[in-house]
């Protein structure tokens, strides 16, 4: 390293300690380099609250409709079999051509 | 890279770069975030190291530092990264730790010269060292640190004149 003319300044700049790289990386440098279908067994994510919060409304948006939409159906009127009427002939006629 | 290479590489250097981005940005959780993306990069283009350019060190400090850059730039748009007229007063001692106005003198540098005098005066790197990782010519590290000494000579006046420092 380069001498400075100050060591006065040096000494001071040296009082200010920072610990070195916390354990939480480690995990997270090296979990990083595993298979990659191990993320799904072993993974986790960070979400953002509001985007959690709109994702689980979406959620449960979607399973209120699906909750309500055979009770909609049910209303419907049933089908009537009034105008039903059997086929008279069920005999069917082939027509052969020739092609 | 081999899996063994970089278990190695890790292990030495990533309390450096840890050190290095925390006194950066002064944020724990960000230097955290450089340092894990900087393996990141090592991890995926192992290619772009290149032992006859300098040392691994040199290397990765200039990986963490261009991400620590661009987040400053990010986070602060309009901050000049170097500025030649910036002055530093001195800071209020009242009360705080003496490694605590360290810091705050530090933290007050423009960035690059920030950079500089980290490498040089906490990683004793050498000018040619920083001028490698940094990507720019020795003439200019050694006017970033002038630059940088004297305005932490006058940022930190208050402390260098008591008999603490001596």
């Amino acid at each position: 390293m380069e001498p400075t003319d100050d060591p006065k300044l040096r000494k001071l700049l040296k009082e200010w300690q920072v610990p070195g790289a916390p354990p939480s990386l480690d995990a997270r440098v090296l979990a990083r380099r595993e298979r990659w279908w191990s993320f799904l067994l072993t993974g986790s994510i960070r979400v953002p609250v509001p985007v959690g919060v709109a994702i689980a409304a979406i959620l449960l948006a979607m399973s209120v409709a699906l909750v309500r939409q055979p009770a909609v159906k049910r209303a419907d009127s049933p089908v009537s079999l009034v105008d039903f009427r059997p086929v008279d002939d069920p005999h069917v006629r082939v027509i052969r051509g020739q092609l | 890279m081999t899996d063994a290479e970089f278990h190695e590489a890790y292990g030495r250097h990533k309390d450096v770069l840890y050190r290095f981005a925390r006194r950066m940005t002064g944020s724990a959780a960000v230097a955290e975030d450089l340092v894990h993306d900087c393996f990141l990069m090592l991890w995926r283009n192992s290619a772009s190291y290149r032992a006859d350019r300098g040392t691994m060190r040199s290397f990765l400090i200039g990986v963490t530092r261009n991400l620590a850059l661009k987040r400053l730039q990010r986070e602060r748009p309009f901050d000049e990264l170097e500025e030649n007229s910036a002055v530093c007063g001195p800071i209020n001692a009242a009360g705080r730790e003496r490694g605590e106005m360290v810091a705050q003198a530090v933290a007050a540098l423009p960035p690059l010269q920030r950079e500089a005098i980290i490498l040089a005066e906490y990683e004793e790197m050498s000018l040619e060292e920083i001028a490698r990782a940094t990507g720019v010519e020795l003439a200019a590290v050694k006017s970033r640190l002038h630059r940088a000494r004297e305005n932490l000579r006058r940022t930190l006046a208050p402390l260098l004149e008591t008999k603490g420092a001596a």
